[in-house]
């Protein structure tokens, strides 16, 4: 088809007219090949201007559109508009950017114009290899798969069934509730856990909305966002389950630091000496006691075990430790409690009132380093060396150990099936640190809880709000999703099958055709960032709309 | 009987970080959003800040894409230099009467070439910038706001103090800037409105301790960042009032925490990024912090402090009852350490870490609102956790520092959150 490109030079006021000599330009380019009009106009943004595109489109019939005006940011957005109001695919356009580029940085006005020429040159080149290119629309499930039936997991799943969502609610234990189960209060507002869990399990068991698979495992996720394909394992009767949602929300809790891995607090050796786990179990049975029937004294709070082998300030020890303290003063009011701390870590407006309503008679906060817990005669010995560097010595009946958060053993596995990232902790990968909080590298997978990081209840359920907010934003039923248009090709002939480009996509977009030994993108799952074009020896990878022809064209004008 | 009508709209309240991305989920949603906005820019604390901690990523860069996006969505209605002067009604059924200030420019004619500013007479301390710059009565903060269109400051441009002055006007090629233009008050129905007006930092004039007001080279936080920002009043030189270049540098972290009751989470975090920001201008430079307890809760934050620390070679020094006096040419800082020697160190520059506080019109607004305030002044959460967006009042949810001290990742968070519950509830 014989191409008709018309090129249109924006003075935005005197910002271009007055550094750069437009008529020059004009007539540098208007006799480049397939040009059938040049003209130039005081500001293209205004509505005047975008009007008066609109018809020159439409009274020249012109099949490509070349601005030279402002910066892409500006206006890219503004002049595609405009070639779609006029009837042009908005990818055979290109703006120069002769404003920022040239017109507001180069002092010389010969310099300028003619940097302008080379641009709006290397524009028409490479508008000349544009394809158009078309939007596509996919049907998408508005189901729900959350894995994980902790109190992130119920409250998501009771959030989005409200929503009239189907969810799919998968755990691996025989019950509901997760980790708080084991808890008799919550900080820092201390009401009771079972008053908060128990009518939420509930109200998930009656919710004809949800689905509730216990004693289950997630054993397969393929597909993409709006079209996961999930296979379920029943343990229990072995039996597979399978069924189509359109997001996955990853809400699989963590598990606590193993203290025996470091020798010096005498875990697992020496009675009495327990992590906080066992500490809230005990307390939740409702009596405080030592191995030897006996209630205790004097205790030891011991925190930060583990994180320096993590790496990481679990941002919950330092509070919970508090609500231990209580515990004990509660059953046993006269009971000396030492705290042996490094850092207090109460952030945020309401940790640091339950540490000052928290401390009292008979309350010690020790800072120290180099703890070790030893037994003595009938007591166990905490030595310490304190802030001077002092080496000293308490005895105490019992020790709780406030471990580390940590992922749980079966992370990997599972971001393994889902393809999501970890981070270098093992915790599964948030999107961007500031602006995908609940996002993963997955479109359409959410983590939420402390599977993506150490983080207290109220924290978790803000996450899981967010999830259910970025869920029903974006899959909305009888909406069809929107995939990237410029996104990667894999060229079939050129392809050599070295799967090189399948191990630099963040987004598991490309799959390996073992019949054919080449690598496939996944139109509907590549953003478009360019990894596999990069990276592929071949030259077999290209993006749409940049491709190794349009690039080379467009440079080798603008270089000339 | 008359059915109750239920709006769909939001009514969003402060575009900074939280604002932006509450609305632009619920107009992905396609919900209708009213954006108000006090001041005349969209991106609020953030973009005064170069970079942001752990990741040390371009703080500019990280917003930009999403106050371009903002700007262009048509779902939003954007209303800057507005108050929200009343609100009625309930969840579902409010209607809110907004206030809306003139610019004296026009969004749409103004193409920001900025050909304004030189010609106009008026000098003034500019605010953004900590007032260590100047501005004009025509004006935008900063290189790069966005929108990129000026305002007329009318207590102090000379048109509005009847002189006959449009030295603005007549370098305008664009017709854009229109003194006649009027505040208007506008009324619209909503069903739900989120509150996302930020916060404040503690004034450290009120601890004469810190030497704050009283010595040249005592700054806050802000001022620091500002004087480390590409865009700021001096385009990223870290300088001593005096010109000269600081080689030793002391960051006194919780300033104002005891007065306040509360630990503001993100003080020791920023801290050790000015290190990064300090030993990048100043590779010879010193650095002492002086903490107290050191805050860095999560999963990626100790890294970042042992990278900073480590490779900077940063002197910690943990310390009680800080004072800052001067001697000769130096400012020195006296501390109590943790063993309770007294100590001293003399240094060229001292950063304070101010208190995350509620800011100043947060009671008005929550009167408006008819919303409680906790005992601090942020907006309350209705079950006093600590995080909730919840409020007593339903339909109104409170998200980011407006809620309490909190980081970028946090309110966000509670900004999709918001939004999830505001879509699972109407």
């Amino acid at each position: 088809m014989e191409k008709k490109i018309g090129i249109y030079i924006c003075e935005c006021g005197p910002n271009i007219a007055e550094k750069i000599d437009i008529d020059k330009v004009i007539n540098a380019v208007s006799s480049l090949e397939d040009v059938k009009v040049t003209k130039r106009y005081k500001l293209l943004c205004s509505m005047d201007g975008k009007k008066f595109l609109e018809e020159e489109i439409k009274k020249h019939n012109l099949t490509h559109l070349v601005i030279a005006a402002c910066s892409p940011k500006q206006h890219e957005q503004t002049f595609m508009g405009v070639c779609e109001n006029a009837g042009i695919n908005p990818y055979l356009f290109q703006l120069a950017n002769i404003r920022e580029q040239c017109a507001w940085v180069t002092e010389d006005k010969g310099e300028a114009t003619e940097k302008s020429i080379r641009l709006i040159k290397a524009a028409v080149r490479r508008v000349r290899h544009h394809s158009p290119l078309e939007k596509k629309e996919i049907e998408c499930s508005p189901d729900v798969l959350v894995i994980g039936g902790g109190i992130a997991g119920i409250h998501i799943s009771l959030q989005l069934a409200s929503s009239n969502r189907k969810i799919y609610l998968v755990e691996k234990t025989s019950s509901l509730g997760g980790l708080i189960t084991n808890f008799e209060k919550i900080f820092p507002g201390m009401q009771l856990t079972s008053d908060v869990i128990k009518q939420k399990i509930y109200a998930v068991q009656k919710n004809e909305n949800i689905e509730v698979f216990t004693e289950s495992e997630v054993e397969e996720i393929l597909g993409f966002f709006g079209n996961f394909e999930v296979t379920v394992r029943r343990k229990i009767d072995d039996e597979i389950v399978k069924f189509n949602v359109g997001a996955v929300v990853v809400a699989t809790g963590a598990t606590l630091f193993d203290p025996k891995e470091t020798s010096q607090y005498g875990y697992g050796k020496i009675d009495d000496v327990l992590t906080s786990i066992e500490f809230e179990k005990m307390n939740l049975s409702g009596k405080i006691s030592l191995k030897n029937g006996e209630k205790p004294r004097s205790v030891a709070i011991i925190h930060c075990v583990g994180r320096e082998k993590k790496g990481y300030c679990s941002k919950i020890c330092c509070m919970y430790s508090f609500k231990f303290i209580r515990y004990l003063k509660e059953k046993i009011p006269d009971v000396k409690v030492s705290n042996f701390y490094s850092d207090l870590c109460i952030p945020g407006k309401s940790y640091q009132k339950f540490y000052e309503q928290t401390k009292g008679k008979n309350i010690d906060f020790v800072r120290s380093v180099d703890i070790k817990v030893t037994k003595k005669d009938n007591k166990l010995n905490i030595e310490y060396k304190n802030e001077r560097g002092d080496k000293k010595n308490l005895l105490v009946d019992m020790v709780i150990l406030s471990p580390a958060i940590e992922p749980r053993e079966d992370a990997s596995k599972l971001a393994e099936i889902i393809g999501i990232s970890q981070d270098e902790k093992d915790f599964f990968a948030e999107e961007h640190e500031k602006l995908g909080p609940v996002s993963t590298s997955k479109e359409g997978v959410y983590i939420v809880g402390c599977a993506q990081g150490p983080k207290d209840i109220s924290e978790t359920l803000v996450q899981s709000e967010a999830a259910a907010g970025k869920i029903l934003s974006s899959l909305i039923p009888g909406r069809k999703i929107e995939p990237e248009v410029k996104v990667s090709h894999i060229s079939e002939s050129f392809c050599i099958g070295c799967k090189t480009c399948i191990s630099v996509c963040s987004y598991g977009a490309i799959t390996f055709d073992e019949k054919r030994r080449i690598s496939v993108v996944n139109e509907v799952i590549c953003r478009g960032c360019g990894n596999c074009v990069a990276a592929c020896p071949s030259g077999a990878a290209t993006i749409k709309h940049f491709t190794f022809n349009q690039l080379y064209q467009e440079l080798r004008e603008a270089i000339q | 009987m008359k059915e109750k009508r239920s709006h769909t709209d939001v009514l969003i309240i402060g575009a900074g970080i939280a604002g932006i991305e509450a609305s632009l989920l619920l107009s992905e949603a396609g919900r209708k959003v009213h954006l108000v906005e006090k001041t005349s820019y969209t991106g609020g604390t953030v973009i005064k800040f170069e970079e942001v901690f752990s990741n040390m990523e371009c703080s500019t860069c990280m917003v930009a894409p999403r106050q371009q996006e903002l700007l262009q969505d048509k779902n939003i209605n954007l209303l800057l230099l507005s108050e929200v002067e009343e609100v009625r009604g309930s969840a579902g059924d409010f209607t809110v009467k907004i206030h809306k200030k003139a610019r004296y420019v026009d969004l749409d004619n103004c193409i920001g070439c900025n050909a304004c500013f030189e010609p106009c007479p008026v000098s003034l301390k500019n605010e953004f910038e900590e007032g260590l710059s100047e501005r004009k009565a025509i004006y935008i903060p900063c290189a790069g706001t966005l929108p990129n269109v000026p305002m007329i400051d009318t207590e102090h441009c000379l048109h509005f103090k009847g002189k006959n002055c449009k030295a603005c006007q007549e370098a305008c090629a664009f017709e854009a800037i229109d003194f006649d233009q009027k505040d208007e008050h506008l009324e619209l129905k909503v069903g739900s409105i989120i509150v996302a007006t930020g916060f404040n930092t503690f004034d450290p004039k009120q601890i004469s301790d810190y030497g704050y007001g009283i010595f040249d080279d005592v700054y806050t936080a802000f001022e620091f960042e500002r004087l480390y920002a590409s865009n700021g009043p001096t385009g990223g030189d870290i300088v001593l009032k005096n010109g000269n270049t600081p080689k030793t540098v002391a960051i006194i972290h919780c300033v104002g925490r005891d007065k306040k009751g509360y630990c503001s989470a993100v003080c020791c975090l920023y801290s050790l990024k000015f290190n990064h920001y300090l030993k990048s201008k100043i590779p010879e430079i010193e650095i002492s912090e002086f903490y107290r307890d050191l805050c860095i809760p999560g999963k990626s934050h100790q890294n970042f402090y042992e990278k900073m620390i480590k490779e900077i070679g940063t002197n910690m020094i943990h310390a009680n009852d800080i004072k800052v006096t001067k001697h000769g040419e130096k400012m020195v800082v006296e501390y109590n350490n943790g063993d309770s020697k007294k100590s001293s160190l003399p240094v060229d520059m001292v950063i304070l870490s101010p208190a995350i506080e509620p800011r100043e019109d947060a009671s008005k607004l929550a009167k408006i609102l008819d919303i409680p305030l906790d005992e601090y002044g942020f907006f309350k959460e209705e079950d006093q956790d600590g995080f909730s967006v919840v409020t007593s009042k339903p339909g109104v949810f409170i998200i980011g520092g407006a809620q309490g001290p909190k980081n970028i990742q946090d309110s966000v968070s509670q900004a999709y959150a918001a939004v999830g519950k505001i879509l699972s509830e109407q």
